[in-house]
């Protein structure tokens, strides 16, 4: 018996891998004790939920569930491109180029996005003249997330052994030549995982544009919730929202980083 | 081949690698270059192949002088065929994209001729069963036979080997010589460092023997071999042919 659980329960040198069955019974436990914890929270809270009037908003809902979904995208799509220009920049000769872009990594990494969506919104695109909200929304979160992907890409470069690009020197490769048939081929699958991961994370950080006011998901929870009072109501459906968002990219990145770590 | 060196000075920070060599050498065929680790052999094939700038001193090979800037030596490494001591093939393209890439990109060959090339040699090296084999399912031996390959399939001017079987298990270590010979045979010019000294022996028609930065003993195989007015040349060879 105290065998059996052991092999249930414990992985180590002795038991390496679980069985399937072992696998959904950690799962269902786990499940179990998240319940019996919420449960627990919610009689001592004694919350009465009002389920029915926040069915009503249900196209509000949906609306800003598409709008976080529109914005994630495109997001995703601008601050690849970003991404890549900042990320390659910082190998280039021309070194004003390779500050610029360390300047930018640091300046957003190490940067609240609170602040910088207030300061995109109120300064740069009000000074611009820029009042599409949804195309500012897009912007910053580009901007937001192309440092990441940036930082994703040099690591990437820079994983590719010395000894490769020295055997493409030897073989008489332009420097553009070795990026192209050498770098590329291999950075792209090695950052998937991550680039993956990044779209994870970009689709929950949209959440902070509602503070300027795009009709995204939290914005449209944060409404729901001012009209209702149904706090919980509003919110709970918020974050079941986002995981069926976020749970898929990161069983996808699962897949991708089990992929490649056997193909290389 | 005609090689002269007047000079060639190679530091790493405070390290002097190579100090001021002087070498003047005619119709060699093959030139195998031995020593103690961390004498400079290596360094020296790496200035020969283009891929590491001396300090100070000049560089005739055959008819043309090296010049150390990144534009002359990119079209020179064209004409060079280099191997490896880690092979270094690239691991995302398989055996038979190692050989062709660089035909095509860098030498402007038709996809098609560049196809037909490569299998053709990989034939000859009885290699063609591992054409579409990544390098990663290759044993040692037939990387570096690959990596060769790959370096003759430019059709060089000659042919520079990195103690090409010092990585390898000993039991590839011969086929891979087997090949450099038959190359050899086959009148390709070759540089070679190798730490295997039969088969130094053997290959060379030119010996060079580079220790403590500097040229020690040059000549025949027998004379380098029999050249023990050197200490250091003779503490060498006691150890390295002591088994």
């Amino acid at each position: 018996m105290k065998d059996r659980l052991k092999r249930c329960f414990i992985i180590n040198e002795d038991n390496p891998v679980l069985t399937r069955g072992a696998r959904t019974v950690n799962i269902i436990l786990v499940l179990l004790l998240l319940t019996g914890l919420f449960w627990f929270g919610f009689s001592r809270l004694n919350y009465p939920f009002y389920w029915d009037t926040i069915w009503k908003y249900r196209v509000s809902f949906f609306s800003g569930f598409k709008l976080t979904i529109l914005i994630s995208l495109f997001s995703l799509a601008l601050s690849l491109a970003i991404g890549l220009v900042s990320g390659l920049a910082q190998s280039l000769p021309f070194v004003p180029f390779r500050v610029l872009s360390r300047v930018y990594v640091e300046g957003i990494r190490g940067t609240p996005l609170l602040v910088q969506i207030l300061i995109f919104f109120y300064v740069i695109a009000n000074a611009l003249g820029v009042n599409n909200r949804f195309i500012v929304g897009i912007v910053i979160m580009s901007i937001f997330s192309g440092a990441y992907i940036s930082e994703i890409i040099r690591s990437g470069v820079e994983s590719i052994g010395e000894s490769q690009l020295e055997t493409a020197r030897s073989l008489g490769f332009t420097r553009g030549q070795t990026y192209r048939y050498i770098i590329f081929p291999q950075v792209i699958s090695r950052i998937l995982p991550p680039l993956a991961g990044q779209f994870a994370s970009l689709i929950k950080d949209s959440s902070l544009l509602s503070i300027i006011a795009i009709k995204e998901f939290t914005m449209a929870a944060r409404e729901v919730n001012a009209n209702t009072f149904s706090t919980l109501e509003s919110y709970i459906p918020l974050a079941v929202g986002y995981l069926l968002l976020t749970l898929p990219v990161s069983a996808l990145t699962k897949y991708l980083e089990r992929k490649y770590s056997y193909a290389s | 081949m005609r090689l002269e060196i007047s000079g060639l000075t190679k530091r790493f920070g405070d390290h002097v690698v190579l100090d001021r060599v002087d070498l003047s050498m005619r119709d060699v065929k093959s030139l195998v270059i031995v020593g103690p680790s961390g004498g400079g052999k290596t360094t020296l094939l790496r200035i020969l192949a283009g891929l590491e700038r001396p300090e100070a001193g000049r560089v005739h090979i055959n008819d043309h002088e090296l010049h150390f800037r990144e534009e002359y030596l990119r079209e020179y490494r064209k004409r060079v065929g280099m191997v490896f001591q880690a092979y270094n093939l690239f691991p995302h393209l398989t055996a038979l994209e190692n050989i062709t890439l660089p035909l095509v990109r860098v030498h402007g060959v038709p996809a098609a001729k560049a196809r037909e090339e490569a299998l053709a040699l990989l034939e000859r090296f009885d290699l063609a069963e591992h054409a579409y084999k990544k390098p990663a399912a290759l044993s040692g031996g037939q990387k570096q036979r690959i990596a060769i390959s790959r370096a003759v399939a430019i059709k060089p001017e000659f042919l520079l080997l990195d103690e090409p079987t010092s990585a390898l298990d000993p039991e590839y270590t011969a086929e891979v010589l087997d090949l450099i010979e038959e190359l050899h045979e086959e009148e390709m010019r070759l540089m070679l460092v190798t730490h295997e000294m039969g088969f130094a022996k053997m290959a060379a028609d030119r010996m060079l023997f580079i220790g403590d930065g500097g040229i020690l003993a040059q000549g025949t195989p027998e004379e380098v071999f029999e050249h023990r007015d050197d200490v250091r040349v003779r503490q060498f060879f006691e150890k390295v042919l002591k088994y």
